[in-house]
């Protein structure tokens, strides 16, 4: 008995090379199966790694827009009443706030001008965004600055031609230099770089304007050099002390504004407050469809993947009944032929995993290059694959295997006639 | 083969005692062989003769340990293989029989080395001894320089020449060939009669073969004809 067990493992190592020469010899069919689960493979390597890209992106915000923090907007964003002003919130809203809303310990008047074109020697880029802000920016909003410092309440005060510069214009007009001390034409006013954000790689809230492409200037500068309405912003960002609470502040915050912008009952809010959380609701519905939607193609792809497997087996093992006959005429039982092709199965569809987060990765990085999705790649990603490729193999596989195991030596033979 | 049970002095290597194999196709019972009774010695090089349809090939798998008797007994090398479990009657196979097939039957992806090499895969044998063996059998049958060949630029004696040293790999007991010089022509099916009958003679392998061509059965030292599913004279 012990020497029928003690020649598995030397059986089982062989037949991994009966496996693996059968399978050099149908090359055409072999490639095939490894497309197939290829396929499947790549889907699901994207749709990991989107998930997971969602999940950091999503922690980043939180990170980024504080957990004690809340913005409010002019206007209701979300149900966008017709004819409804989105010039709302004035200074005498800040002053209110600041004054008696409870726990509330700052609020950041915001306004901001889109697009305009920054000028450096020769070079000319266009942000998206020129935020007008209060003092210590970078502070405020959790975002170190790499080099160079903060907006002063000096600035604010004095209506100073001074920015913070984002990554993605910096990186645009000095390349690899350092912006710091430099004069750059905004429009037509010149202003001097005195910090730069440090690199945020994301973009903002269901829009594809990266975060990183813009410029912060005092709010006095802005609003007196550009011209802006100077009773009212775009947005204002409250801060309070305790980030628990932050339902409670909020419900409280919504009655101030209401009182003050002496909305009637019946009246619809004629702003939005949004919490990190609401941002990140807004974000997972966005991001969720396409998920979803990769989800689905992954499990018909790698489905796909498994049918495409078992019948290319079985034709293989009716096409190989005289191998399979002489195997088990010299010797070989069955469950020495099942371990042979369970084996190729295994071999073709680990294979198609390697292909597959390849295909993934590739597919991944265009997709994200196209702002469509977040990406994070992970060893996760790789294990999940080689996982997914084995059970395809075992279930789709099993089957044939099971149908090359169980031929009649005699019968099998008798087709090679 | 001598010492090889405790009966093993006055029992030959196969006895087959009252066997029938029937099989049962819709609803009818077919009846190929109908009470053989047949023993052969270690060492002797037999023919099994007959027409088609007379059962010789059927009897020729149940030698073989690739089919099983309906009823009756087949003792080989003094046992009961009635008993034996499917992996069992593998293990036996791969040990104590080597095949010849008429169509050779080489896999064709595999060089003939490789297929030398073949039944040695499913046997404790290590590699190393394997495929040293593997070359002095290449070597007996005159096809050293043809071992990285594959099936499909071998001619039709020389595959069968693979087949045979395939046959000889495990240095088995019994050489079972069947109709081997059925897809060869008269000086090529000499050939390998010469290298059976050489198997025989040399090695003292028991060497049975079935066949309808009276010129392969002449090379044999006993007749064993099989009408109608009885031996008829052996």
């Amino acid at each position: 008995m012990w020497r029928v067990l003690s020649r598995y493992p030397r059986l089982l190592w062989r037949l991994q090379g009966v496996a693996g020469q059968a399978l050099l010899a149908h090359k055409a069919r072999s490639f095939f199966v490894v497309a197939a689960v290829a396929m499947g493979i790549a889907a699901l390597t994207v749709i990991v790694a989107s998930v997971d890209g969602a999940r950091r992106k999503a922690l980043e915000i939180v990170d980024f827009f504080g957990p004690d923090a809340v913005l409010v907007l002019g206007g209701d964003i979300e149900n966008r009443p017709v004819g409804q002003r989105l010039n709302t919130l004035s200074w005498s809203d800040a002053r209110a706030i600041a004054r008696s809303l409870p726990g509330a310990y700052a609020v950041l008047p915001m306004r901001s001008v889109r697009s305009v074109t920054l000028r450096y020697g020769n070079k000319n880029h266009e942000v998206p965004t020129v935020v007008g802000a209060t003092e210590n920016y970078a502070a405020t909003w959790n975002w170190p600055l790499s080099e160079g410092r903060d907006l002063s309440a000096d600035d604010i005060a004095h209506g100073a031609k001074v920015a913070l510069i984002g990554d993605a214009p910096a990186k645009a007009l000095f390349g690899d230099a350092s912006p710091i001390g430099r004069t750059v034409m905004v429009k037509n006013l010149p202003v001097q770089i005195v910090g730069r954000l440090s690199y945020r790689g994301f973009t903002g809230g269901g829009s594809d304007v990266s975060v990183d492409d813009r410029l912060i200037m005092p709010i006095s500068t802005l609003t007196q050099r550009f011209n802006l309405d100077r009773h009212y912003f775009r947005g204002l960002r409250v801060r309070f002390h305790d980030p628990d609470l932050i339902t409670v502040h909020m419900e409280n915050l919504r009655s101030l504004l209401r009182h003050e912008h002496k909305l009637g009952p019946t009246v619809p809010d004629d702003f939005t407050i949004m919490s990190a959380s609401e941002i990140l609701k807004f974000l997972t519905a966005f991001t969720g469809g396409l998920v979803a939607f990769l989800g689905v193609t992954a499990g018909v792809a790698i489905l796909v993947g498994g049918f495409v497997l078992a019948n290319l087996m079985f034709l293989g093992v009716s096409e190989r009944r005289v191998e399979i006959g002489l195997r088990k005429a010299v010797g070989a039982t069955s469950g020495a032929i099942l371990i042979q092709f369970l084996s190729e199965a295994v071999y073709l569809t680990l294979a198609g995993a390697i292909l597959g987060v390849g295909l993934g990765v590739g597919l991944g990085e265009s997709l994200s290059r196209l702002g469509m999705l977040e990406l994070r790649l992970s060893p996760k990603i790789f294990v999940l694959s080689l996982a997914a490729a084995l059970a395809i193999a075992l279930a789709f596989g099993l089957r044939p295997a099971r149908k090359a195991a169980g031929l009649d030596p005699i019968e099998a033979l008798r087709g090679g006639e | 083969m001598t010492g090889q049970a405790s009966s093993g002095e006055s029992e030959p290597l196969i006895r087959l005692t009252d066997v029938t194999r029937s099989y049962v196709m819709g609803g009818v019972t077919n009846t190929v062989l109908a009470g053989v009774t047949l023993d052969v010695a270690a060492g002797e090089f037999a023919a099994i003769m007959g027409p088609s349809g007379s059962g010789k090939s059927t009897l020729l798998h149940i030698l073989g340990l690739l089919d099983r008797p309906s009823s009756g007994s087949y003792r080989l090398r003094g046992r009961e293989t009635g008993e034996l479990s499917d992996d069992a009657l593998s293990h036996l196979r791969n040990q104590a029989i080597g095949f010849v097939f008429q169509s050779f039957y080489l896999i064709p992806y595999a060089t003939a080395l490789d297929n030398v090499l073949l039944p040695g895969l499913y046997s404790d044998a290590p590699r190393a001894a394997l495929v040293r063996r593997a070359g002095e059998l290449l070597d007996k049958v005159g096809l050293t320089s043809q071992a990285r060949h594959k099936p499909s630029q071998l001619s039709g004696g020389q595959q069968q020449r693979v087949a045979l040293a395939r046959s000889l790999i495990n240095d088995p007991d019994l050489i079972l060939a069947d109709e081997p010089t059925g897809q060869l022509d008269s000086a090529t099916s000499r050939e390998i009669m010469e290298l059976l009958a050489a198997i025989n003679r040399d090695a003292g392998k028991t060497v049975i073969v079935v066949t309808h061509d009276p010129d392969t059965a002449a090379y044999a030292r006993r007749q064993i004809l099989v009408t109608d599913g009885r031996v008829a004279r052996s």
